[in-house]
């Protein structure tokens, strides 16, 4: 074991209990605040105009009768916005970024990009004004496919960048000696495998607001998990200080990832509010939230492993190329992230690995739970599947013999703490009575004898923070009013999953008050302390642990202003419930109200604290035992049970993390079965740009889920040992189900979405 | 969304005229659950919608073991989904009625609205069609009854002329010797527009078919019957592998086509063996 520093142990009081939510009440009564709900007086509403050509470039624009059209305020083009080259992600400190938009160019390049923004007094009017644009394109030959994007002569899609419509240099990893890896294997495996283009189709479609006042300062709200990077880019790129820019974010529907990037419509938003002199609202349908949002990047991999015939792997070598769509956007830093992973869940020491990123001419992807990882660790864990078919052993058994262990190097580059894979997977293996469930019921139900059953199992592992790509920060500020309560100031967003639930019950923990005793203040870029934005799965992690840092030198100033009050030293007495009292005789007590507030001609105290913390990387892991039922003769599969054993370190809120696996899961069936946004391959036009037909699991096809949340790794890195959740979950169930699948009807498939005609096209060409 | 005027009906008359007067883009709106989305995501082009929710008898429902089942125009898909007589008499319209969208959409969609806007994959057309349905329709000059199946022209379009209302539907009475069934094909469980949709309704004699109507929807420009597998079971016994040959004579008898949801390839294997499932479960009436 590698642990740096102890992880404290104590008797939680607030700390692992799933206490109400401080926003529930305003949700379920629809009070709720979401930025959609902001109407400002004079307010006008603005739309973008899109290109229904994939790759063109803009001959000419003619908006004069959209400007003439009776209501419409402000017509912006290519020609009239400012020529600022930019950073689709705006990362402060990342690892390598491309800057390759602008907010409105002269070339389209997917077909949906905005090429005309329109303000007007109301919604309907700006969109029909959008009609009365007239833009003239010279087509350009389009490319839709990485292979074909990467031909010499290819059309280039951007002017920047390392060339060969790359978006980054390849990301090369080398460990150990790969030719000598092969030369001892007994057996190699080789495969391809493709993921598709799952979107997060978040509740709340992208939105925000502009307001520039007679100071000549831009307030905008916006639904985004990064609202300090939004303040800087548009800072930046409007020229202004940052005193200028206010970002405002309250509730939020949803993100999963994608809202961190900086959209075109945010740049135009701004730029119309600013010509007219009135605030604006833009507002995605969402139709908009597929083609101008952010989906996950379609992934080809190449994957070669040797393995000894004990079951040893002794070399791995791995090719991916991502798709980026028509931007960078994340394409580096899901590379980068997604390639790096491939060094490790399954311990090897000999690996030479490969990820590229590659422009095409399709919507832009993004951020999006599992970050390349999801692609990456399918191809893993399916083939580790192979490899124990092939040597004739239970998959359980040869995952349990590779699993990483405490002191392997994570692709962080540093010693993994805790057994926590091995101990999750175990734990299933025992919970489930696993060797009985492979393989059973291969003679069917005589009522239902086309369905087969079978069970599989998937295994990750993943980073809280995004360090070392970025080296990230956390911050928080925590005062104590004059009455006792608490106030917390973060900058990390709540996108909906509870985060500042959990950093209230850390604060209130740490300080020794009531959790109902504590507010949190956060959203708003001109009051609370700085942040990187919430993603990562590391905001409990890692604000978690800013926020225990300001609270533990609060809590010193406060026994030092009681222990005043009571005449004793600080030493002799303790905080706890809102109560200081004598370590030595507890009924000599007084309230933190009391010792806060003025007395006897002691003014109230003034008791301010920042936490700063810059931490590193932690793992969580899991292993997702899945079963499914499939209909042979319609290739439906249905997941019917998952059970889900994750190691979190310690757990803040139970019900909360529960949520995030639950929610994951659903994320994942989805995006294994039925979730693929598709593209045209001849015309670059979206093909289900909408949730008609781009269909997520509901409520009704949920298997039943039973969670198990082991707190077997501590990390000392986090609150008491907490770890991340948010991404862990997506990333086991896609290769469990497809096991799974391998499990019920001995079909192997290395793609995703595995579609009901890809079950029957396989199962005839088995000759079932 | 698009702007666009709203109109209220006091009578047909008054639905009807509106209908003539106001022009083209006029359209009558009942639950609007169609309409709407077609407003909204610019499918249609609407600059009137003519609400005829207000319009007094419209709501009924009426059933006797001659006439059979008729209803109209604004009864809701909800509405009929929780009727017994509705479980009971015609469970293939049934599960038809209760797969449809979500409850939400259910408790303001009406069958009426479902049959109009003639989408082929529309789920209560098939058991309508395996029933032998009845569609009436107002005009200011006349009244008239169409068989429904007469009622399709093509996808989105059908025999209504301009003015023309359809006030209800007359689904003949189920007698006790009937065995139906629904099957619709989907992506997911709920909230789905289904890739296939197989309707049966047939009628056993002393253990022998006497006569069957299989409806397949989203699988041809309008809902299809298959005639050639029905006459290929007409006297049997309906054993397995009449039903077999059957099945697949439905598969050649369907016109699917390939987009996004499925394959025209996948879309005629699922005829087939929706067709069969369906024949299964409709015979279980007689177990
Ligand atoms: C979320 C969602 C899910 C859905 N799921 C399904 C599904 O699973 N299966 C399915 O089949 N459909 C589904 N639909 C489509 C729709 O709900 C149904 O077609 C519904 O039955 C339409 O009825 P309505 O009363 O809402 O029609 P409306 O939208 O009011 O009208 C539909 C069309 O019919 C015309 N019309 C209406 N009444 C008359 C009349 N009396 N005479 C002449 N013309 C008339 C209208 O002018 C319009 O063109 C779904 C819709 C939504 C929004």
């Amino acid at each position: 074991m590698n642990m740096t520093t102890p992880i404290e142990q104590r008797e939680f009081k607030i700390v692992g209990k799933s206490v109400k939510r401080d926003d529930v009440l305003e949700k379920v009564t629809g009070e709720a605040q979401y930025t959609g709900d902001i109407k400002l007086p004079g307010m006008l509403h603005g739309k973008i105009k899109r290109a229904a050509i994939a790759h063109a470039r803009i001959k000419s624009i003619d908006v004069s009768k959209a400007l003439a059209y009776p209501g419409v305020k402000a017509v912006l083009t290519h020609e009239t916005v400012p020529r600022v080259l930019h950073y689709g992600s705006p990362h402060p400190r990342s690892a390598s970024c491309t800057k390759d938009q602008y907010i409105l160019d002269h070339k389209v390049r997917f077909w949906g990009e905005g090429v005309a923004a329109v303000a007007a007094i109301s919604e309907e009017i700006a969109d029909e004004a959008l009609d009365l644009i007239e833009v003239e394109y010279e087509a350009l030959p389009g490319v839709f496919e990485p292979e074909d994007a990467v031909q010499l002569g290819a059309p280039l899609i951007h002017e920047v960048g390392p060339g060969g419509n790359l978006v980054l240099d390849p990301v090369r990893v080398n460990r150990g000696d790969i030719d000598k890896g092969f030369a001892e294997a007994d057996f190699v495996l080789e495969g391809t495998f493709a993921g598709g283009r799952p979107h997060p189709a978040y509740m709340e479609p992208n939105v925000c607001v502009a307001d520039w006042d007679g100071s000549n300062k831009l307030t905008f709200w916006t639904s985004t998990q990064t609202s300090f990077m939004v303040r800087g880019i548009l800072a930046e790129v409007l020229g202004l200080p940052l005193t200028k820019v206010r970002v405002l974010v309250d509730h939020m529907g949803g993100g999963f990832g994608a809202k961190q990037d900086l959209f075109q419509h945010e740049f135009l938003c701004a730029l119309l509010a600013k010509e007219t002199r009135r605030p604006v609202k833009m507002e995605f349908t969402r139709h908009e939230t597929f083609v101008a949002g952010r989906s996950r990047h379609p992934c080809k991999i190449w994957l070669k492993q040797g393995f000894k015939n004990d079951g040893t792997l002794v070399a791995r070598d791995m090719k991916l190329v991502y798709d980026s769509g028509a931007y960078g956007s994340h394409g580096p830093g899901v590379t980068i992230v997604g390639t790096t992973a491939a060094t490790s869940l399954y311990r090897c020491e000999n690996v030479r690995l490969e990820g590229r990123c590659v422009y095409t001419n399709t919507p832009i992807n993004g951020a999006f739970r599992g970050y390349g990882v999801v692609q990456s660790y399918y191809a893993l864990d399916i083939q580790m599947d192979e490899a124990a078919e092939r040597l004739g052993m239970d998959p359980a058994e040869l995952k349990l013999k590779n699993v990483v262990r405490a002191g392997d190097i994570a692709p962080s580059g540093h010693p993994i703490i805790g057994h926590g894979l091995e101990i999750c997977l175990k734990h299933g293996i025992d919970v489930l009575d696993w060797t009985t469930l492979r393989g059973r019921d291969r003679t069917p139900d005589p009522k239902r004898p086309h369905i087969r059953k079978g069970w599989g199992i998937g295994c990750e592992m993943h980073g809280s923070s995004a360090y070392p790509g970025i080296k990230e920060q956390g911050n928080a500020t925590v005062k104590v009013n004059e009455d006792g309560t608490v106030t917390l100031l973060t900058g990390a967003a709540g996108l909906g999953t509870g985060a500042h639930t959990a950093l209230a019950q850390i604060v209130a923990e740490e300080l020794g008050v009531r959790f109902e005793d504590v507010g949190v203040i956060h959203g708003d870029t001109d009051v609370v302390p700085w942040d990187i934005g919430a993603f990562a799965s590391h905001t409990t992690y890692l604000v978690g642990t800013a926020a225990k840092m300001a609270a533990e030198k609060v809590r010193a100033a406060v026994l030092a202003r009681a222990a005043m009050k009571l005449q004793v030293s600080a030493e002799e007495i303790d905080l706890s419930e809102g109560k200081v009292f004598l370590i030595a005789e507890p009924d000599r007590s007084m309230t933190v109200s009391e010792a806060m507030g003025p007395s006897r001609g002691i003014p109230a105290a003034n008791i301010v604290a920042n936490g700063t913390y810059e931490p590193t990387k932690s793992y969580s892991f899991a292993a997702h035992f899945t079963e499914v039922d499939i209909d042979t003769e319609t290739g439906i599969v249905e997941v019917k049970r998952v059970v889900p054993v994750h190691d979190v370190g310690r757990v803040i809120h139970p019900i909360a993390a529960q949520g995030q696996i639950e929610g994951g899961i659903q994320q994942g069936i989805g995006h294994t079965l039925t979730e693929d946004y598709v593209i045209d391959k001849k015309t670059g036009r979206s093909l289900n740009a909408g949730l008609v037909d781009y269909k997520m699991p509901l409520s009704m096809d949920m298997p039943d889920i039973e969670t198990i949340i082991l707190e077997a790794a501590p990390d000392p890195g986090g609150p008491w040992g907490a770890k991340g959740v948010g991404e862990d979950p997506i990333i086991a169930i896609g290769p469990s189900i497809a096991n799974a699948i391998h499990d019920a009807i001995g079909v192997r498939f290395h793609h995703y979405p595995i579609t009901p005609e890809d079950i029957l096209k396989a199962l005839r060409e088995k000759g079932a | 969304m698009r702007r666009f005027d709203y109109h209220r009906a006091e009578t047909l008359e008054h639905a009807s005229r509106l209908l003539t007067e106001l022009g083209d883009d006029t359209f009558l709106f009942n639950g609007g659950t169609d309409l709407l989305v077609e407003i909204r995501e610019r499918l249609r082009r609407v600059r009137n919608v003519v609400d005829i929710k207000q319009i007094p008898g419209l709501s009924d429902i009426t059933y006797n073991e001659t006439r059979g089942l008729t209803f109209g125009a604004l009864v809701t898909v909800g509405r009929l989904e929780n009727l017994s007589l509705v479980r009971q008499r015609y469970p293939n319209l049934r599960s038809a009625l209760a797969s449809l969208g979500s409850i939400q959409v259910r408790n303001r969609a009406t069958v009426v609205g479902n049959i109009c806007r003639a989408s082929p994959s529309a789920d209560t057309i098939p058991p309508l069609v395996a029933d032998g349905a009845f569609v009436h329709i107002y005009s200011r000059t006349n009244m008239r009854v169409v068989p429904i199946c007469e009622f399709f022209t093509g996808p989105g379009r059908t025999v209504l002329a301009k003015g023309e209302i359809v006030t209800g539907i007359t689904v003949p009475p189920a007698g006790d010797n009937t065995g139906k069934a629904y099957l619709k094909h989907g992506r997911r469980k709920a909230m789905e527009l289904s890739t296939v949709g197989v309707a049966v309704s047939l009628a056993m004699d002393d253990g022998v078919c006497s006569d069957i109507r299989i409806a397949l929807g989203a699988v041809g420009a309008t809902v299809l019957r298959a005639p050639q597998a029905e006459a290929m079971l007409r006297g049997t016994r309906l054993d397995a592998e009449a039903v077999r040959s059957a099945a697949d004579k439905a598969m050649e008898e369907c016109t699917p086509i390939s987009n996004v949801r499925a394959s025209a390839d996948y879309r005629r294997d699922m005829v087939g063996v929706l067709t069969g499932r369906a024949i299964k479960q409709a015979l279980e009436t007689f177990a």
